[in-house]
Formats: structure tokens, C-alpha cells, sequence
């Protein structure tokens, strides 16, 4: 995980006994215990200080101050994250290779949504024109770049200097993991290039927080945990409504939906423009860009604290809603 | 939801096993969509969904679970 520092941290999740909570999540970095979450139940609120109280400290200091607290089951929270430490010190507890998540501090009014390119890096030049006639303060690309590198591995420069944000899809993961290799050599290549790019991005639009994943190859990833930054919202859409295509458990999301931390959702398995506004949360799925009628992509625009969503096609009319 | 099947009387806890399932979770999910809920809280009794959207009375609640044991123990009854 990538933090502010710019410095490498070591998330852990931890499967807790005897305690409220199932899981404690936290990072180390240079002996520090940086961040501590106790996630899936108990007190929120006892929970969230003894976080604010230990975070940046010595894992000694935590230890020294934590060790043998005793709640129930001759156990208790910070009894648990005591184990814990431990373990992660020991190496019995090894980091979580769970997804990487980047956040993009900044926050934009206009935002350009790139989807799948299926491989093909010719449509990158007219969409760049698109973009630019229209202006946007970020383009995020969310699919395979794999694909495209494996095309034309010099599309990596091209990506760069537009500044482009990529989220990877799924075959990237395969990639990632060794399970697909190219007929042509490259996996290395490949390997690197995408080892630096993020499969959940958060960002700001108008002052809402969003969060931009691809889809359900997540939940394949090994040390996925429910309680990840995130999760729910990829859980409600990837799983619960099967990527928004079941409409009868809206509901179901309804009451879902003020557990959230994103209000701007992205995702693109699913390979289709589509805009819903639920509960004043909006969920985009990112289509294609490559159509067979020309080049299509998103402009996401943040007017007054509304989200507004239009798909830009080449030789069409925009479709615009909000 | 939970909390009004725990706050039942002794004899009727004694006639159940409760499972309590977190939407949260990705198996709490799966256990939805295999209920073929569409909405919450939901309850399920003996695996057939009985209350959606709605959180039934303490009466009502034992009735249909009292209806439920002695239909499948009818020398009880």
C-alpha cells in the first residue's frame, strides 16, 4: 500500500476469537503501527478512539499498553490486537495482499471516463482529441491495459504523459498473477507496468467522495476481506444487484446505501454507459470506448453538488442525464 | 432485526436456532440471493422467506413460529 509518505506500509488483517469485531485491520510502517481499524462489529465508538489514541506509536509502546485488557471470553479488543502485533512481528501474520488501492487527493468538477479498449491503442489519439475539445480536470481509465501494452508496449508513454488514471480490469490480474501469458514474451514487461497501477482508485468530484473499481475479478483477490475501504460498495453492486442488472433487489441496496463511504460509484465489467441515481448516491458503469459506430467515453461533471453523467460519442449526440 | 428474535421468550428460544446473517459480508449476500429477498430486514423461517421490509410483532412472530413447530411435530400439538 502506498501512503502519503510515499513509503511502504504493511496492511494486515487479522481474524480475531472471542471478540466482537471478526477482523482487525491495521498497517505497520518502520516499527510504527500507522493505521488500526476494528472492523465487522462492536463498539464504533470505543473502537474508533483507541485507533485515533494509538496510531503513529511504537509497536512496543501499543504492546506494552494493550497486552492482557480483558473484556470477555478472557479476551477483549485490544487484547487481540495485541496477538496480533505479535504475530506480525514474529512473521507468523503476513502482510494482506489484497487490492491495491490509490487515491487521488485532489478534487474535480470534470472528470473523463475511458472504458474498454479491447486492445485496440488507435482509438486513444481521438479520444484525447474528444477529451480535450470538451476539457476535463482528470481522465480515469478503467479496463484492461494489458491488452494495449501488449500491442503497442510504448502506449505506456502515451498514457503517462496524458496524466491518465488507470484502474485495471481483469485481465490484468491474470496477468498480475502469472495465470495468463502472453503468446510473445513480455509477461515481465507487462508485469512491471502494471505492477504501478491501482485496481481501486478513490477520488473527489465536487466535494463527494467516489471510489472507481472494474468489477468482481476483486473478490478473487487473495486477503480480499468485506471490511476492506470499500468493500461494500463493490459488494452491493458486484454481488447484491450482479453488477446493477437486478433490479428487484433496489431496495435491498436502498437500505444499504447509508453505510457507504462513496457517493460516486464507477465500475466496467458490466461494458455499458449507464447512469442510476439511488438515494442521492450515483453509480456509473463505464461501457465501451471502442464501438463499432466510433469512439464513445464519459464526462462526469459535478454542478452545484449534483452529478451529472453524459456519454460522448464521436459521430453522435451526447446522451445526457442526471 | 435480530434483537427482536433474541428478546423472545425463553420457550419459544428454545424451539429455534437463530442465524443472523451481516448484508454486509459477501456471504450474507449469497444467503439473500438464495432466499430470493428483495429487500430488508428480512426474515426466513425455516428457509422460506416470512417478514420482508417489515419487522413483525412479538405476537406474531411466535404465533407463526409456534404454527411451524407443531406442524412439523403434530403429536406435540
Amino acid at each position: 500500500m502506498q501512503n502519503a509518505g510515499g513509503k511502504k506500509s504493511d496492511r494486515y488483517i487479522f481474524s480475531t476469537r472471542g471478540v466482537c469485531p471478526p477482523e482487525i485491520h491495521f498497517e505497520l510502517q518502520n516499527g510504527r503501527l500507522q493505521e488500526v481499524r476494528f472492523v465487522g462489529g462492536g463498539c464504533p465508538g470505543n473502537a474508533e478512539l483507541v485507533s485515533r489514541l494509538l496510531k503513529g506509536k511504537p509497536v512496543q509502546d501499543v504492546l506494552n499498553q494493550v497486552s492482557g485488557i480483558l473484556c470477555r471470553n478472557e479476551t477483549s479488543c485490544p487484547d487481540q490486537l495485541s496477538i496480533a502485533l505479535t504475530k506480525a512481528i514474529e512473521g507468523s501474520l503476513r502482510p494482506a495482499r489484497s487490492f491495491r488501492l490509490h487515491s487521488d487527493t485532489s478534487s474535480y468538477l470534470k472528470i473523463a471516463l475511458i472504458g474498454d479498449l479491447n486492445g485496440d491503442g488507435n482509438l486513444l489519439a481521438p479520444l484525447i482529441s474528444s477529451i480535450r475539445k470538451k476539457g476535463a480536470d482528470a481522465v480515469y481509465y478503467i479496463g484492461n491495459l494489458s491488452d494495449l501494452l501488449l500491442q503497442d508496449p510504448s502506449l505506456i508513454k502515451k498514457i503517462e504523459k496524458e496524466k491518465f488514471r488507470i484502474i485495471l480490469g481483469d485481465k490484468d490480474r491474470k496477468y498480475h498473477e502469472g495465470k495468463e501469458v502472453p503468446e510473445k514474451e513480455g509477461l515481465r514487461r507487462i508485469q512491471d507496468a502494471i505492477s504501478r497501477f491501482p485496481e481501486v482508485f478513490s477520488f473527489t468530484l465536487g466535494g463527494k467522495p467516489g471510489v472507481a473499481f472494474y468489477g468482481k475479478y476483486l473478490f478473487t483477490i487473495e486477503d480480499f476481506s468485506d471490511f476492506d475501504p470499500f468493500a461494500l460498495e463493490m459488494n452491493m453492486v458486484c454481488n447484491l444487484t450482479d453488477l446493477m442488472q437486478d433490479e428487484t433487489v433496489f431496495d435491498a441496496l436502498k437500505a444499504m446505501i447509508p453505510h457507504f463511504t462513496a457517493q460516486v460509484i464507477l465500475f466496467a465489467e458490466r461494458k455499458i454507459w449507464r447512469h442510476w441515481r439511488i438515494e442521492g448516491i450515483d453509480i456509473i458503469s463505464v461501457g465501451k470506448s471502442g464501438e463499432a459506430e466510433g469512439i464513445a467515453w464519459g464526462m462526469l461533471e459535478a454542478v452545484n453538488g449534483t452529478i451529472y453523467f453524459q456519454t460522448i460519442r464521436e459521430n453522435g449526440e451526447p446522451e445526457r442525464s442526471a | 432485526m435480530a434483537e427482536s428474535v433474541k428478546v423472545l421468550p425463553e420457550e419459544i428460544q428454545n424451539l429455534i436456532e437463530v442465524q443472523e446473517w451481516d448484508m454486509r459480508t459477501r456471504i450474507g449476500v449469497q444467503r439473500f440471493r438464495e432466499l430470493r429477498a428483495k429487500s430488508l430486514p428480512t426474515v426466513a423461517l425455516d428457509g422460506e422467506l416470512v417478514y420482508e421490509s417489515i419487522i413483525p410483532g412479538q405476537e406474531e412472530l411466535i404465533q407463526e413460529i409456534r404454527r411451524r413447530y407443531e406442524k412439523k411435530n403434530p403429536s406435540i400439538s
